[in-house]
């Protein structure tokens, strides 16, 4: 079984890109999960033609501890299984809580199972509950979703401290398997961001250019590998699907943070007026 | 980040502030205290000031409810939780008042109980006042106690407003008092407000409320017809000035220590109170010949050698002592027994007189 875990700054298309890579994913004849570990709980949308399934939390505080799986599992495109965690409204309660909740709670259904499980983690890693899928050995592999923006690169930075950290404790699963550039047509972009990943002592594993196509899928409530399967976007992934189930970082390498100035110093080097 | 700057181990003998701020509001007879938090909390809290009052042979079982926090509430909000507690609280319609004490975690993840305190109070039209005590945030049993102090003092009327002129006169009673912030919890609580009644009946004054000691809401909003305020003991001043804030009623920060320090507070609370010199005088005098009595029982221990164990934590306000020593005419010498002195200084010539009965179990039980 093979857990994977994508984090990135908020708006940078994680949702996206997880729902397109479980899909193709989901080709290779591969049981595929899902997981959306935000209280926006809207990771599984595209996975699901549009609907909003019932959230882990939500059902517990319904229907109290005694649920079924299939009430928080549900079946997506190809069979992809697909769980959103939920969490409070906004502003109130404590949704790093909910993140721990829902997993103590998957992990007393075995509902997690599968080839692959994909965790799609809310944009900053801001409390202990939304670092609970790297730890307990629950996702092996972090992918970090940047584009070429100053700000986004600065989040990915972040989380890679929040990996290196978990690395120093004895019983550590956790590794950084690479750096998935989401494209923003930024020049230089695809430069900058191979550079910052080999910086943090990582690896590139794709780049996905900006593409009309992945907006026209998402508006018709579908991930692109479902909407234009062969689309040469849907291609992308499938390439970066592939390059994931052959990747097996070792956990013993370390990611090596970037001080403010590295960062800054990186960033003017290839984005130049 | 927070006020919490110190890691001593001696963190753990602060207490905690729920505790600080039950040991106010559970006194007062005709309230209920919600503590907003896991069912522990309350639990906790209840328990350890049912055990001390059970030793201070007060039989009653203060009213303090839980809000019984779960994981639910953490996650998604404590809120509805607390308005739901409070709504099952005041449903009987048997508490005029309703204290909600938050707790770490209720603090931790946000909830605004100010707000649903406020919209409460409207719902049922009592007052529902909310008390900080999170003790993460650098708290500790006084800051609790405190906090209970200020939210207790919402029971008062407002200056300047109708409910205000509902319930207090134009002008206070000239010989009443306010006593302000006794320490539930202390063994002498009850002989230490005789004493303090006694001294006041020397100068013809009278008590008006307590805060609070088994007080009703009622009593507490008839806070403004003393002509003074007395606080028990205000060693950071945040007691008195709070009080001085809600009104314009003079304050004596502390309760009498030693002889000449009886003496003292006489002529102060007179002269606070504007009674006339001859009152005063009269009161003082007889005070005076009431110590004199009260040292002549002790005439067996004249010429005895003492020494005082100040634990090193008494410091340099042992001067009472040192007064004490002589007006009994012991010798203060380092060979002498060493008598260990009470964590809270002796209130009054009663005070004193408790203490002078110690002394001698101890200079006598050297022969």
């Amino acid at each position: 079984m093979k857990q994977i875990a994508l984090y990135g700054k908020g708006g940078i298309g994680k949702s996206t890109t997880s729902a397109n890579l479980s899909a193709a994913l989901s080709e290779k004849n591969l049981s595929i999960m899902q997981i959306g570990c935000d209280p926006k709980h809207d990771s599984t949308r595209m996975l699901m033609g549009g609907r909003w399934i019932p959230t882990v939390l939500d059902t517990i505080r319904d229907n109290g501890e005694e649920i079924n799986a299939d009430e928080i599992v549900f079946a997506g495109y190809n069979n992809i299984r697909c769980v959103e965690a939920g969490g409070p409204e906004p502003g109130v309660g404590c949704a790093g809580r909910g993140i721990i909740a829902t997993f103590q709670l998957l992990e007393k259904l075995d509902a997690l199972y599968g080839d692959v499980i994909v965790y799609d983690v809310l944009g900053d890693v801001v409390c202990g509950g939304f670092a609970m899928p790297m730890r307990e050995g629950y996702a092996r592999e972090v992918y970090l979703v940047t584009s070429g923006d100053f700000m986004a690169l600065y989040a990915a930075n972040n989380i890679s401290k929040a990996i290196a950290r978990l690395s120093n404790r004895t019983r550590n699963f956790c590794s950084l398997g690479g750096v998935i550039c989401n494209s923003q047509n930024i020049e230089g972009e695809l430069e900058l961001v191979s550079e910052f990943a080999q910086k943090i002592n990582s690896q590139l594993i794709g780049f996905i250019p900006r593409s009309q196509i992945v907006r026209v899928a998402e508006v018709n409530k579908k991930t692109v590998l479902e909407y234009a399967p062969e689309s040469e976007q849907a291609g992308i992934y499938r390439t970066i699907a592939d390059r994931i189930m052959h990747n097996s970082p070792d956990v013993a390498k370390k990611p090596t943070p970037l001080t403010m100035d590295e960062l800054e110093e990186l960033a003017q080097k290839h984005i130049k007026a | 980040m927070n006020s919490k700057n110190s890691h001593k181990n001696i963190s753990r003998l602060e207490g905690c502030t729920v505790i600080g701020a039950l040991t106010v509001t559970s006194f007062v007879t005709d309230a209920a205290t919600i503590v907003h938090g896991p069912a522990g909390c309350a639990h906790q809290s209840a328990s350890m000031i049912q055990s001390a009052m059970l030793y201070n042979e007060c039989f009653n079982i203060p009213e303090i409810f839980t809000s019984d926090m779960s994981e639910e509430e953490i996650i998604f909000g404590g809120e509805e939780r607390l308005k739901e507690t409070i709504r099952e609280t005041v449903a009987g319609g048997r508490y005029r008042a309703v204290f909600v004490i938050g707790t770490c975690i209720s603090d931790t993840i946000g909830d605004d109980i100010e707000i649903v305190c406020k919209n409460a109070s409207a719902e049922y039209n009592i007052p529902i006042i909310p008390i900080d005590a999170s003790g993460f945030l650098g708290g500790s049993f006084e800051k609790g106690f405190i906090s209970a102090i200020r939210g207790i003092t919402e029971l008062i009327p407002p200056r300047s407003t109708e409910a205000e002129a509902q319930v207090t006169p134009a002008k206070p009673e000239p010989k009443t008092v306010n006593i302000i912030a006794e320490k539930n919890l202390e063994y002498e609580v009850d002989s230490n407000f005789a004493e303090i009644k006694r001294l006041l009946s020397l100068l013809g004054a009278e008590i008006n409320t307590r805060i609070a000691r088994r007080t009703t809401v009622a009593e507490i909003a008839r806070f403004k017809n003393a002509a003074l305020n007395i606080i028990r003991d205000d060693p950071t001043g945040a007691i008195s000035a709070h009080i001085k804030s809600v009104s314009d009623i003079p304050v004596i920060g502390a309760f009498p220590t030693g002889l000449s320090g009886t003496v003292e507070f006489l002529k102060d609370a007179g002269r606070l109170m504007n009674l006339d010199e001859a009152v005063i005088d009269a009161a003082v005098s007889s005070e005076l010949k009431n110590q004199e009595e009260m040292l002549k029982r002790f005439a067996d221990l004249k010429g005895k050698k003492v020494s005082f164990d100040l634990f090193g934590f008494q410091k340099s306000d042992s001067a009472f002592l040192d007064e004490i020593a002589e007006r009994a005419g012991l010798k203060i010498d380092i060979d002498g027994p060493a008598i260990m002195i009470p964590f809270y200084t002796p209130i009054g010539t009663a005070g004193v007189k408790q203490m002078l009965v110690q002394w001698r179990r101890f200079i006598n039980g050297r022969r």
